[in-house]
Formats: structure tokens, C-alpha cells, sequence
């Protein structure tokens, strides 16, 4: 089942590094959205919405 | 606190949009062009400057480069400033980099039809040009960060990260995939050969894919969709989660454009695996973006650009499920080389990158010039042309893909293959040709309206150049005070330059851990002591195999499939390839795979073909070129080119440089003599002589010497 990636010469180690970069990667991005804050991501989600401009003509439609 | 008042440069992003509706016309007509040629071969007009093969990559250029090229530039300039509160750091840089863009695509029109290319797909163009893409994007860059660090928000929105790993990925691999020695003004060779080659161009090319066509334009959707539906997008969470699982994935996947080639078989597989996971993080994308108008879906009917944006995201969808299954090796196997990736391609430019486009643009125009659409109608009528278009473009391709795939792999019960002619399997295919070609011509019919509806818009109204603004300065904004705040992803984000080393080691890793046993260790390239150097006449016709484009039709790669060696002889080994700069395997089958014709067919054969193909084919779609027998060979060249190979590691004798034109002369006198016994009559200094050379040496070297392959291969 494996032997794409087992008995590779040498290649299996790249193979192996690849799946642990892969996951230690992916750990930190979600340890990291686990802990972020509501009001910040509130905040950050409305900035293209809350633009401030002067002369913002809201009828402008197409 | 006092509030500033500072302008939006509206200018620039006016510029950049006009250049996105000039350059898309003419880089579509272009397309129509080649695709109707591929059926009726007088579109090719008779003369060597408009023949497919030149002209395949000045549309790819020009639609990616010019027209999404543009387009890229028009929304960033549109968004960053407003993002970040603040005027583009420079109006000068601003507009060098407008200017400098445009001249570089003018550079590209002039010389693709002159037959000046290095041969990578989408990276054609040569070493000068490959310079000044190089300063002008650095320009772009200097003026985007400039903006950065004198912005007054201070959180950077996610559009910004992806506008930020776009400068920095595109940044390594235009570098890595332009080491050149440049042997005259417009002629160079690629550092790397072969298998190497092979694996730099499709790092390179499905990173193009990645880092041009795909995250520039979530950047554009996260700011423009939020903006024309007036609603937050749907998990910003998500889009943080989709961003960097993106950017990580996306550089390991090149590989699979590379499948039952002779690159090594884990670097292979390396690429299938990680072309599957990308469904996660490009689907998340798209689901973002389509839940962002959840409980305005009303609005999709009423509103023009978001009826663009779900089209383009939908398109956007479709195109990366495709995709990772396309890697599947069961699946490439019939679908590579057919029109199916041509499908595939055309999904998402026509769908995903051509629909975001006139989203924004419809969006965009109206904006700064303070007015309303000329014509909502016209635009209207655009999207259904538009989507009618690249319906009647993707079906016929799609059954133009599976039917050429398969019949290549029949075989008759006695074991022989059923269509041992592979013209039987392209005339099969011509309906779907025509059909595709109409696809394209209602696709432009709306592109054309557009630009004639976006005129009207414009000049009714006067630009607001400089559009007023105000905002907090940011050194009184930042409250660090604030225990949030001091964690280290938003202190990160904060630090824009910090960011954009984050993103360039993010990248880095998948490509380094391809590249590097593929380049330092030995085993995986093995020699094959027969394979030796091009002579001098042969790397002269090679040379012009590169010129006329014969690589936009035939690969040089046969797969290891028992359809592939019935039909052409023994697969490609990596051994063969080692002398090849640049590698040309190519990635489309118009025509069959050449890598095994030496020998094949006599010398007079190859002339008359070259001359008239039909007179040896029947039926047969190939343009001629009979410039080709009227030009005389230049071979004043012949002594740099041994030289420049030499310097790469080929292994010419010392002093060869010196002989070349002799041998080549001997060579040359040698080939004409033979035509002359087949009644024709051609002098032995003109470039069919050269070329006849070349094809009649590739996949020669080891026909006779099979022991020579080591076991490995």
C-alpha cells in the first residue's frame, strides 16, 4: 500500500519531511485561528464595507 | 486627533483598466485566430509571422499577462489604497510601472512573431525582456509596500496578504525560471537540461497558474465582493485558514503537470498528493466567497457584477476540483496532451479570471468617474454571452478530450492499435474545433461590447482623478495597550515585511524539497553512455525547432504506456535528456510525439512534409513552411552556441567551437546529397537542411545501444 512512498533509495526521506512540514504547518495555523478574537475578526471582516470617503455617492449603481 | 485629508489616485487604476479592455480584445482575437487555425490551416496567412506555433504563445502572453496582467494591477491600485487609507506611495512609480508593463507587452508582440523564444511555456519571452519584468515588477513592488508602510489603517485586511504573496512568489519563480546564458541579443540557453528543465518550467508554470491567475484574484474577491453585496465576507477565520494552507500547498503540486515522464518517480508522486489536498483550501475560497452573499441571493438577480462574481466563482470551483483530479495518474493518463487541459485551462481563465474581471470592471469604471453604467442591458447582454461562450467553448473540448484520449489508447481484439494513424484521431476531433472556435468568437462578442458599453461610461463622465479621502493618521491609532493586540499574528501583521518573509519561507519549503535531490543528487538523473552531444548542424535545427514553435503541438516525451510505445517506439528515458537546453517536451498533442522520429521516415519525407504536409499526410492540419527551404542558415552563430553548451556542461572536445562550422557543412552537404538522389533539389546552407538534421537525430542514441540503459530506467 505504501511502497510509493517506502524503499525510495533516499527519496522516502523527502516524502516523510514533506508530510511532517505538511502537519506541523497545519497545527500551528489551527492553534492559531482557535485562539483569535471575535471582536478582531469583526473588526477586519468590515473593512472593505467601512470605508470612509468623502464624496461617496451611494445611489451609484449598475 | 486630527483627521487627514489625502486622495485616492483614481488615474492609475483608470490606466490599468483600459489596458485590461485593449489587451484583452487583442490577445482573445488572437486566440480566435489560433483556434480556427487548428481547423482551417490557410488562418495560419501564409507566412512564418502568424503560424501557429509563433503565435500559440503570444495568446497566452497576452491573456495572461496583458489582459490578467492588467486587470491585477487595476484592482490592487483600486483596493490597496482604500485598504489601507492611503494614496499609492509614488505617482511616479506609479506610472513607470503602467508604462513599463506595457512597453514589455508591446516587446512581447513584436518579438514572439519574430520567433524569439526560450521555449518555457508562459515564460517565452527572452533574457532583455526577462530583465525589465524583473525591474518593473520590482517597481510594483517598491510602490506597494511604500504604500504599506504609509498607511494609516493599521491591520492589514487578508486581500493585502494576498497581494503580498503574489509580488513575493512571482518574484522567485520568474527568477529561478529565467537562468539564462544569453548567447546574442535575443537568444539565450537555459542553464538547466532535461529532467531539471522540465521540473524548474512546471514548478514555474503551475506556480504562474497559482501566484498570477488565482491569488491575486481572491485578493480582488475578498475586497470587490464584500463591496458589491455591501456585506461582510462569510468567515474571515476561513479566509486566515485558506490563505496560508494555499499559499503552502499550491508550490508543491508543479509535478503533476510532469506524470509517467521520466522524472523521478517520488517527486511524482510528491506532486499528486499534494495536488489533492489543494481541493481543501481552493474549495475553501470558493465557499467563502459564495456564502458571503448568503440572504443576497436576491440581489444576484438584480445585479449585474455579482451574476459575473458567481459565475467566476463557480468557475473558480469547478476548475480546482478538475484539477486535482486531473493529477490522478489513472485520469492524466487519458487526459493529458488532449484538448481536456485545454478545457481545464479555459474554465478558469474564461470562467474564474475573464468574469472576476468584468465584475469589477462594471463595478469599478461607474465609481471613479462618479456616473452610472452607460447601458445595464448591454451589460447584461454581456454575461449571457459571455457564460453562452464559454459554454460552447469547455463542452466541445471536453469531448474533443476524451475522445482523442481514448481512441490513442484503443487497440483492435488481435492487439494492434485501432487508430495506428494519428490523423485519424485529430481529423475525428475538427466538428469539435469549429465549435470551439464559435465558443470563442461569442465570448469576444461580449468582451467587445464591454469595452464599447465601459466607453460610452467614460465618456460621459470626467474622471475624479484625485478622489478625496480622510482618515486617522496611524501612530495615533495604534493602542498596543491592548492585550489582543501584542499576539504574535497581529503584532505580525502589523509588520508587513516581517509578513513577507513568513510568505517567501512558506513557499520556499515545497519547492526546495522538490527542486533539491532533483538538481544534487546524481541517481536521480542517470546517464546513458550513448547519449551524446547535438552535432553542431543538429543544435542548429534544434534551435530552429524552438524558433518556429513545433513545441505549442508535439511533445517529446513517450509515457510508458504500451499505446505510447506501439505507436512511437521505446518510452523516453531521463538519460536522454541530459544535453537538452532547454528540455522540450512540450504538453500538448496537436500533433503526435516526435522524441522517437529519428529514422522513422527518409530524409526526402521530411523535406516534402515541411514543404507541404498535406502531400504526405492527407488531411493533414500542420501549416507549411516553406520559408524554410527560401532561408539560408545563419551559422556565424554556430561557435558561440558550442561554446555557451560547453559552458554548461556539455561535453564538446576543447577547441570544437573552432570545427563546428565544418562538420556542420559536412553534415549539411551530406543530407542535401541524399534529397538530390530523391530528385530534389536544395541547396545544403538552408535552415530545412538543419532541421531535417535534428529530427532525424532525436531518440537515436539509444535505438541501438539498449544495453547501454542502466537498470534504473
Amino acid at each position: 500500500m505504501f511502497k510509493q512512498i517506502k524503499d525510495l533509495a533516499g527519496g522516502e526521506y523527502y516524502l516523510i519531511t514533506s508530510l511532517l512540514i505538511f502537519m506541523v504547518f497545519f497545527i500551528i495555523v489551527g492553534v492559531y485561528l482557535i485562539k483569535l478574537n471575535k471582536n478582531y475578526i469583526d473588526q477586519m471582516s468590515q473593512m472593505p464595507i467601512n470605508e470612509p470617503q468623502l464624496n461617496e455617492d451611494e445611489n451609484i449603481d449598475c | 486627533m486630527q483627521l487627514e485629508k489625502f486622495t485616492y489616485d483614481n488615474k492609475i487604476v483608470r490606466n490599468f483598466g483600459l489596458a485590461t479592455l485593449i489587451w484583452g480584445i487583442i490577445g482573445m482575437t488572437v486566440g480566435l485566430l489560433i483556434a480556427m487555425q487548428l481547423f482551417k490551416p490557410s488562418m495560419n496567412l501564409g507566412n512564418q509571422y502568424t503560424t501557429f506555433g509563433r503565435i500559440r504563445p503570444l495568446h497566452t502572453n497576452a491573456v495572461i499577462f496583458a489582459f490578467v496582467g492588467n486587470a491585477i494591477f487595476m484592482g490592487v491600485y483600486y483596493s490597496l489604497q482604500r485598504l489601507l487609507k492611503a494614496r499609492m506611495f509614488s505617482d511616479v512609480l506609479s506610472k513607470i510601472h503602467f508604462w513599463g508593463w506595457q512597453l514589455i507587452i508591446v516587446s512581447a508582440v513584436i518579438t514572439l512573431p519574430l520567433g524569439f523564444t526560450t521555449s518555457h511555456e508562459y515564460a517565452e519571452l527572452e533574457w532583455p525582456i526577462d530583465i525589465a519584468i524583473t525591474l518593473i515588477w520590482v517597481v510594483f513592488g517598491i510602490n506597494m509596500f511604500g504604500t504599506i508602510l504609509k498607511r494609516r489603517e493599521q491591520h492589514l485586511y487578508v486581500a493585502i496578504w494576498f497581494y503580498i504573496a503574489t509580488f513575493v512568489t512571482i518574484a522567485v519563480l520568474h527568477i529561478v525560471n529565467s537562468f539564462e546564458l544569453p548567447i546574442s541579443f535575443l537568444k539565450s540557453y537555459y542553464v538547466y537540461a532535461g529532467v531539471q528543465d522540465a521540473l524548474v518550467q512546471w514548478w514555474y508554470g503551475h506556480n504562474a497558474v497559482a501566484f498570477f491567475l488565482t491569488t491575486p484574484y481572491l485578493g480582488m474577491m475578498y475586497y470587490f465582493l464584500p463591496k458589491m453585496a455591501n456585506r461582510p465576507v462569510y468567515s474571515y477565520k476561513l479566509s486566515i485558514l485558506h490563505f496560508w494552507s494555499l499559499i503552502f500547498i499550491y508550490i508543491w503540486a508543479g509535478p503533476h503537470h510532469l506524470l509517467y515522464t521520466s522524472l523521478p518517480g517520488w517527486a511524482q508522486s510528491l506532486g499528486v498528493a499534494f495536488s489533492i489536498m489543494l481541493i481543501a483550501p481552493s474549495w475553501g475560497g470558493m465557499i467563502n466567497g459564495l456564502l458571503t452573499l448568503r440572504g443576497a441571493w436576491d440581489k444576484v438577480r438584480e445585479d449585474v457584477n455579482l451574476k459575473f462574481m458567481v459565475v467566476a466563482l463557480t468557475a473558480y470551483g469547478m476548475a480546482t476540483f478538475e484539477g486535482p483530479m486531473l493529477s490522478l495518474k489513472q485520469i492524466n493518463g487519458v487526459a493529458h496532451f488532449t484538448d481536456w487541459i485545454v478545457a481545464h485551462v479555459h474554465v478558469g481563465a474564461l470562467g474564474w479570471n475573464g468574469f472576476l474581471t468584468f465584475g469589477i470592471m462594471y463595478w469599478l469604471i461607474p465609481r471613479i468617474y462618479k456616473t452610472e453604467l452607460y447601458s445595464k442591458k448591454m451589460a447584461s447582454f454581456h454575461f449571457w454571452i459571455g457564460t453562452l461562450g464559454i459554454i460552447f467553448y469547455a463542452v466541445p473540448m471536453y469531448w474533443a478530450g476524451f475522445t482523442q484520449g481514448l481512441m490513442w489508447k484503443e487497440f483492435t481484439p488481435d492487439g494492434l492499435l485501432k487508430y495506428p494513424n494519428f490523423l485519424t484521431t485529430t481529423l475525428q476531433i475538427i466538428p469539435m474545433h469549429v465549435l470551439r472556435s464559435i465558443g470563442g468568437a461569442l465570448y469576444l462578442t461580449g468582451v467587445i461590447v464591454m469595452a464599447f458599453n465601459l466607453g460610452k461610461t467614460m465618456l460621459k463622465a470626467k474622471l475624479v482623478a484625485d478622489e478625496p479621502a480622510e482618515a486617522m493618521p496611524l501612530a495615533k491609532n495604534i493602542n498596543i495597550t491592548d492585550p489582543a493586540d501584542q499576539k504574535w499574528h497581529r503584532a505580525l501583521e502589523r509588520k508587513p515585511m516581517k509578513f513577507m518573509i513568513l510568505a517567501l519561507i512558506v513557499i520556499l519549503i515545497g519547492g526546495m524539497v522538490e527542486m533539491m535531490p532533483t538538481f544534487m543528487i546524481q541517481s536521480n538523473i542517470p546517464t546513458i553512455a550513448s547519449v551524446k552531444p547535438y552535432s553542431p548542424l543538429e543544435l542548429q535545427g534544434r534551435d530552429l525547432y524552438i524558433r518556429e514553435g513545433c513545441v505549442n503541438c508535439h511533445t517529446q516525451t513517450v509515457r510508458p504506456f504500451r499505446s505510447e510505445t506501439e505507436r512511437y517506439g521505446d518510452y523516453s528515458k531521463a538519460g536522454e535528456f541530459v544535453y537538452d537546453h532547454p528540455f522540450l517536451w512540450g504538453s500538448k498533442r496537436t500533433g503526435p510525439d516526435l522524441h522517437r522520429i529519428g529514422g522513422k521516415y527518409t530524409n526526402a519525407w521530411h523535406f516534402n512534409h515541411m514543404l507541404d504536409p498535406t502531400s504526405m499526410s492527407p488531411g493533414s492540419i500542420m501549416p507549411p513552411y516553406p520559408w524554410l527551404i527560401k532561408q539560408q542558415l545563419d551559422t556565424t552563430t554556430t561557435a558561440i552556441k558550442v561554446r555557451a553548451m560547453q559552458t554548461l556542461g556539455v561535453p564538446y572536445v576543447s577547441g570544437y567551437d573552432v570545427v563546428a562550422n565544418t562538420e556542420l557543412q559536412a553534415q549539411a552537404d551530406s543530407i542535401a546529397k541524399d534529397l538530390q538522389q530523391n530528385n530534389i533539389k536544395v541547396k545544403s546552407n538552408r535552415e530545412i537542411i538543419a532541421l531535417i538534421a535534428y529530427l532525424q537525430r532525436m531518440g537515436t542514441d539509444i535505438k541501438a545501444n539498449k544495453f547501454t540503459i542502466p537498470s534504473n530506467q
